[in-house]
């Protein structure tokens, strides 16, 4: 039973890809012994003589001498197991017929003599594609190998590739990138520093829409991330800016909502519909015949409004600056982020602020008051809720901390955070926005100097922390650089005179000028 | 077996006349003289087959040793010539064919004890064979299925060199190490004459004198390097080198299996009583190509070669056997089955081996693995078993297709 | 204007060379008889003498240390290392001495040596045959490194690299010498060390250089296929690195894929990372991405397809790109 082997030409050199066909050794019809030499080939390299890979019969021959073979190419084929039908009598006594297409002996014929070529003969399927012996395990030469190759040699050659890809296995959701958790080396978990791992807002979001941010004057920490794999999209971004241009929030003008006493389930608990959540400003919205959009006034904006109306327009207001060289503070910040007691804890120039003004209220106790006109009082408070102002996905809110004055610093800085946390995830309720008696307004984060902020309704005074710069500043005699940061402070002038003013403003500045030695001597 | 006796002692420094070279080297060597074998080269056994004497270097073996000698060299001729069809046939990617230093390989093979260590390069299939490595493992590196097959320490035979020269340094080390230990062992190393002309194998010569290491530097000077003749090396014999090193050198004929068992055995034992290093220049001749994708016609004249086949070092060991009655025709005739039957198992087995699993490129990086690579051959799996068409792909199929049952 | 290897380009640009310049050397193990063990020194010896085509002793450090001193006597060597594993023993000389001697001498003695290394794997070869040991040169200061791709560079870049001033390491991506193209030697070629876009796209920027210029052109094609658009970049030059047209093009694109055979631990790939990175961090959609060989010894060659980058590895990482 015929056995048609093909042989296809090995690389015989070191990478090697095409070689010339010197001279045929053998010819079809020849018996061959295994390692007899059957060709001579040329290669760029060498001359080499070519020897059987099987014992048999040649059955048909590739390529002409003279022309030049790709390596991988069948060369030769030879039948391993010719049987009865090359040679002998024995064939003629009525041989196993040969394959289709190989010239076999009529019944009782001798076959010619080898020297006839039968190449022609072979039928094309079997050159094209060489037979793919199904014993060959795949990794093996003759053996199939994926991606429609088969295994030809073990040296390969600089083998011709493809531009095909591999087909993959379909795979439930596209590749996740994953945040690579470090190595833990020596057991030191190698770029992680405790301070990521401590609880603070890490905001996730590519370098290009950081900077979009950064440009726009959007505080990240205070978005909800919409983006793949948690990060802050630009999409978010461009909202955030447009919410705060439409509210008018691009200036120092402090918003803030209604307090729930006259309105206890007012608008401000109410979840606004996603329309107005972005201030409703949707670029493709604009009526092309008249270039406008128009937005319905309702919910926060109309409480927001409402409450601005009432403020301004019943407290007399005064702003009063000062500026302030508040290195100290930031150097006070850093000493505090490596106290044990802070490990846990964000620690900010706010948190500063924040406890500045808590001291300053009780050295002047009548600046955390409010004027009753229904009563024809004057409230004085003993405790201190202190309101922060925080841009949120649904507008400006302004929670406050409840007693915040006889906080410890750490739990004043946990509370700041956590409030802050809430507050930009829009999950502020309305009892924190209750109550509160003085308000911090930071507007830094917008890069803006300051402001007339309005008045907190019930509340009178209101302090506007600008944004830290670097500027020449006069210390110690000399023009140096220095972190300079502008405070407002508005209050009400019923109740609140100017001296009074002035000298709380000019404390809470001292204290953020030194505030070590000021905490000590005046806390 | 005993080796002649006339290993005078070397003196520290100075001469080094007496001794192993029995007479004072020439003063100088022309360039003709370096590739010409001259009066210098110790013969046991010429080319016609005539057993003859050397005053320094007897040879008292029986005719079952010669017998035995004789079926190495067949067996060995018989592997090289299986694995360069081999890889004429696509089964190996490369081969270096030992052909024509058969002799120098088993001569000095069969000199080695199994305490002495052999530092080879990557043309020594024939200490391997001496050494008891089945020829099947150096098969590996060739078809590319590993970098080495054999766990250097089974055999005390090391891992094939294929930068040259740098395991004249290790072989330098290794002896020391001995020397250290206090044992009897010693150490051989292979390297060719293309070698001496690294920097490392030249070091290796001042560690070893200075450290009085017992070690043999084995030179099989088969004429070329690829395709520099040995002029483009060497303007003295190489022999001679040793004597500005300080240690003795001897040029043997490469070709008379018994000269240089002779010579290699007293080399040995000059280095296991403690006389130090020992160069044999086994002199000899390159039949086929540097490796199997070479062309010496590019370079070197055929009647070189039809010159070098009358120095056959089979050939004269056969005519020697025949000549003396020591072997007779079914003797011959057992070889011949027994070097087909080796052949056949060497290409069995070569065809037979199986690739390697691509997770297996990540093995044996360190003796104590990292995170790091753990990691990435974790990447490389999955990325492997992501594609449709592969093994593991496969697998999921059928265990599908046996669970839809 | 036949189609000719690129190992028949090295061949003709050497010719040139030493046509051009009769101080101009070639020397190194089995180049002159032999032609080289890949022929590209065929015929030079025949033509320019064995006092200009020397086949040296077998010793790289001897090669390079004496092509050194050939150069300070005012000629100019072309030494060839015959594969990129034995370049070591002469690492020292290319290192401590080669690199330095321009800046040791304060100017006064440049040593205008080239070093030929065909280097990469892909041949199916035993041990120390396959390596890539561009980045241990990169590294070294003094030093000047270029890696061709096709024919057409070759032959313009070992003549740019011979009559440089300067010590150049010449890498030829041995895997690719018997590939073919057209070259019209009349053509003006870009400078030595400059980049070049050989495919533009503008979805993800890939960056290669030497055997992986083809895979990665390779890639370019199937992932049309796909509807990714990626543009394919030849550094040419590793060392000074020409990065005005891959920076124009990560700022355009916002991501990119670097691919070399090296592993990728301390690989070219790293410094192209770090600097991309820096000069384009607002463009970045993704972190840039590296595909290289796997942080072990090259195995043997039985797994060197699975070790080096292909096709799909290349893919892979575009698509990971194209996930953040």
């Amino acid at each position: 039973m015929p056995n048609y082997k093909q042989f296809l030409l090995p690389d015989l050199g070191e990478g090697l890809t095409e070689g010339e066909i010197l001279k045929w050794l053998v010819a079809p019809g020849d018996a061959v012994t295994l390692n007899q030499p059957i060709v001579e080939v040329e290669t760029a390299k060498a001359a080499v003589e070519v020897p059987s890979p099987y014992a048999g019969v040649v059955t048909a021959v590739h390529h002409s001498e003279g022309e030049t073979v790709d390596v991988g190419a069948p060369i030769i084929t030879f039948d391993t197991d010719p049987g009865d039908t090359a040679g002998g009598p024995a064939a003629a006594a009525g041989g196993t017929p040969a394959a289709a297409g190989i010239t076999s002996p009529a019944a009782g014929i001798t076959p010619p003599a080898a020297t006839s070529a039968p190449a022609e003969v072979i039928p094309a399927a079997l050159v094209a594609n060489p037979p793919v012996d199904a014993a060959v395990e795949p990794g093996l030469i003759g053996g199939p190998a994926p991606g429609g190759r088969t295994s030809v040699l073990v040296g390969y050659g600089p083998k011709s590739s493809t531009a095909v890809r591999r087909p993959r296995k379909p795979s439930p959701e596209p590749p996740e990138p994953t945040q690579r958790q470090p190595m833990r080396i020596a057991g030191t978990a190698v770029g992680q520093s405790a301070r990521v791992a401590a609880g603070a807002v890490a905001v996730l979001a590519k370098p290009p829409v950081r900077k979009l941010a950064r440009d726009l004057g959007i505080d990240l920490t205070t978005l909800s991330a919409t983006g793949r794999n948690g990060t802050i999209s630009r999409e978010d971004v461009e909202r955030a800016a447009a919410l705060l241009a439409t509210a008018g929030l691009a200036t120092a003008a402090a918003p803030r909502l209604q307090s729930a006493p006259t309105a206890p389930d007012g608008p401000v608990g109410v979840a606004d519909p996603p329309s107005s959540r972005a201030g409703g400003v949707v670029a493709s919205a604009f009526d092309p015949a008249t270039r406008e959009q128009r937005l319905p006034i309702k919910g926060v904006r109309k409480a927001t409004a409402a409450a601005m109306v009432a403020s301004a327009f019943t407290a007399p207001h005064v702003t009063e600056w000062v500026q302030a060289d508040v290195t100290g503070t930031l150097k006070a910040v850093r000493t505090l982020r490596r106290l044990p007691d802070f490990a846990e804890v964000k620690v900010s120039p706010l948190l500063l602020v924040a406890k500045a003004v808590l001291v300053a209220v009780r050295r002047h106790p009548m600046i955390n008051a409010s004027w009753d006109e229904a009563a024809q009082e004057i409230v004085v408070k003993d405790y201190v809720n202190l309101g922060i102002a925080a841009a949120t996905p649904r507008g400006l809110v302004v929670p406050n901390i409840k007693d915040a004055g006889r906080l410890t610093l750490p739990d004043l800085a946990t509370l700041l955070a956590e409030l802050t946390a809430t507050a930009k995830s829009g999950r502020t309720q309305p009892a924190d926005m209750r109550g509160g008696t003085i308000t911090i307004t930071n507007v830094g984060v917008f890069g803006v100097d300051t402001g007339t902020p309005i008045l907190n309704p019930g509340e009178s005074a209101i302090l506007a922390f600008g944004a830290i710069r670097k500027l020449p500043w006069v210390y110690k005699g000399k023009v140096r650089p220095r972190m300079v940061t502008n405070l407002g402070v508005s209050f009400d002038h019923r109740l609140v005179d100017g001296q009074l003013g002035s000298q709380f403003l000019a404390d809470v500045a001292r204290i953020l000028v030194d505030p070590m030695r000021t905490l000590v001597a005046w806390t | 077996m005993s080796v002649a006796s006339s290993l005078g002692g070397q003196a520290g420094g100075g001469e080094v006349a007496g001794g192993l070279m029995g007479r004072a080297a020439p003063e100088t060597s022309s360039v003709a003289t370096s590739t010409t074998a001259g009066p210098e080269l110790v013969q046991l056994l010429t080319p016609e087959g005539e057993r003859v004497s050397h005053p320094d270097y007897a040879l008292d073996l029986t005719a079952e040793d010669y017998r035995s000698l004789y079926r190495d060299l067949v067996l060995v001729r018989r592997v090289d010539v299986e694995a360069t069809a081999l890889q004429r046939q696509g089964e190996l990617g490369i081969w270096a064919a030992l052909l024509g230093q058969e002799a120098a390989q088993v001569g000095s093979g069969r000199a080695l004890l199994p305490g002495d260590y052999a530092f080879p390069t990557y043309r020594e299939h024939g200490v391997a064979y001496c050494k008891g490595v089945d020829p099947l493992k150096l098969l590996g590196l060739f078809r590319g299925v590993s970098h080495a097959g054999w766990d250097p320490h089974d055999h005390n035979f090391g891992l094939y060199s294929i930068v040259i020269g740098s395991q004249t340094l290790h072989a330098t080390g290794y002896a020391m190490g001995i020397q250290k230990d206090g044992t009897e062992d010693a150490v051989i190393a292979y390297f060719g004459d293309g070698a001496t002309s690294q920097g490392d194998v030249n070091e290796a010569f001042v560690f070893a004198t200075v450290f009085n290491a017992p070690v043999v530097f084995f030179c099989q000077n088969n004429q070329w390097a690829i395709s520099e003749p040995l002029e483009r090396q060497t303007r003295i014999p190489l022999y001679q080198r040793a004597r500005g090193f300080g240690f003795p050198g001897v040029r043997v004929d490469g070709n008379d299996v018994l000269a240089v068992l002779a010579v290699t055995r007293a080399a040995l034992r000059n280095a296991r009583e403690g006389n130090g290093p020992t160069f044999i220049e086994a002199f000899t001749y390159r039949m086929g190509a540097h490796t199997t994708s070479d062309d010496p016609t590019r370079y070197r004249l055929a009647s070189d070669l039809e010159t070098w086949k009358l120095k056959d070092p089979l050939e004269r060991m056969k005519a020697y056997l025949v000549r003396s009655g020591m072997a007779d025709a079914a003797f011959f005739a057992g070889v011949e089955v027994d070097a087909d039957a080796l052949a056949a198992h060497v290409r069995k087995g070569c065809i037979e081996m199986p690739d390697p699993d691509p997770l297996s490129i990540f093995d044996g990086v360190y003796a104590e693995p990292t995170a790091l690579l753990a990691e990435e051959r974790a990447r490389f799996a999955a990325y492997l078993s992501s594609f449709a068409d592969g093994p593991q792909a496969d697998a999921d199929s059928a265990a599908a297709t046996a669970g839809g049952r | 204007m036949a189609p000719t290897t690129l190992a028949k380009a090295v061949n003709m640009g050497l010719r040139k060379a030493m046509e051009s310049d009769p101080k101009v050397l070639v020397m190194g193990e089995d180049v002159g008889k032999l032609g080289g063990v890949f022929r590209v020194t065929d015929g030079l010896q025949k033509d320019f003498g064995e006092a200009r085509v020397i086949d040296t002793p077998l010793a790289e450090s001897g090669i390079v240390g004496t092509a050194i001193g050939l150069a300070l006597r005012g000629y100019r060597p072309v030494c060839e290392i015959q594969f990129d594993g034995f370049v070591y023993p002469a690492y020292d000389q290319i290192v401590s001495q080669l690199a330095k001697m321009h800046y040791r001498s304060q100017g006064t003695t440049p040593l205008p040596v080239t070093i030929r290394i065909p280097f990469g794997g892909g041949i199916g070869a035993v041990e120390h045959h396959s390596e890539s040991p561009e980045a241990y040169f990169a590294h070294t200061a003094g030093l000047k490194v270029v890696a061709c791709s096709n024919p057409v560079d070759a032959y313009f870049m070992i003549r740019q690299a011979v009559v440089a001033d300067d010590p150049v390491i010449f890498f030829e991506p041995k895997r690719r010498y018997w590939e073919k193209a057209e070259l019209d030697e009349s053509a003006t070629p870009p400078p030595l060390h400059s980049a070049t876009v050989v495919r533009p796209g503008d979805d993800l920027t890939v960056l290669a250089y030497g055997p992986m210029v083809r895979t990665a052109l390779e890639a370019a094609a199937a992932a049309a296929d796909e509807g990714r658009s990626l543009e394919v970049i030849d550094l040419r030059t590793l060392s000074p690195l020409d990065l005005v047209p891959v920076l124009e093009s990560v700022r355009r694109t916002g991501r990119c894929v670097v691919v070399h055979e090296a592993p990728v631990f301390l690989g070219m790939g790293s410094e192209l990372a770090a600097r991309i990175t820096e000069a384009c961090f607002y463009s970045l959609e993704a972190p840039v991405l590296r595909v290289g060989g796997f942080d072990t010894p090259y195995p043997p060659s039985r797994l060197e397809e699975a070790y080096l980058p292909d096709l799909d590895r290349v893919l892979d990482a575009v698509d990971h790109a194209f996930a953040f």
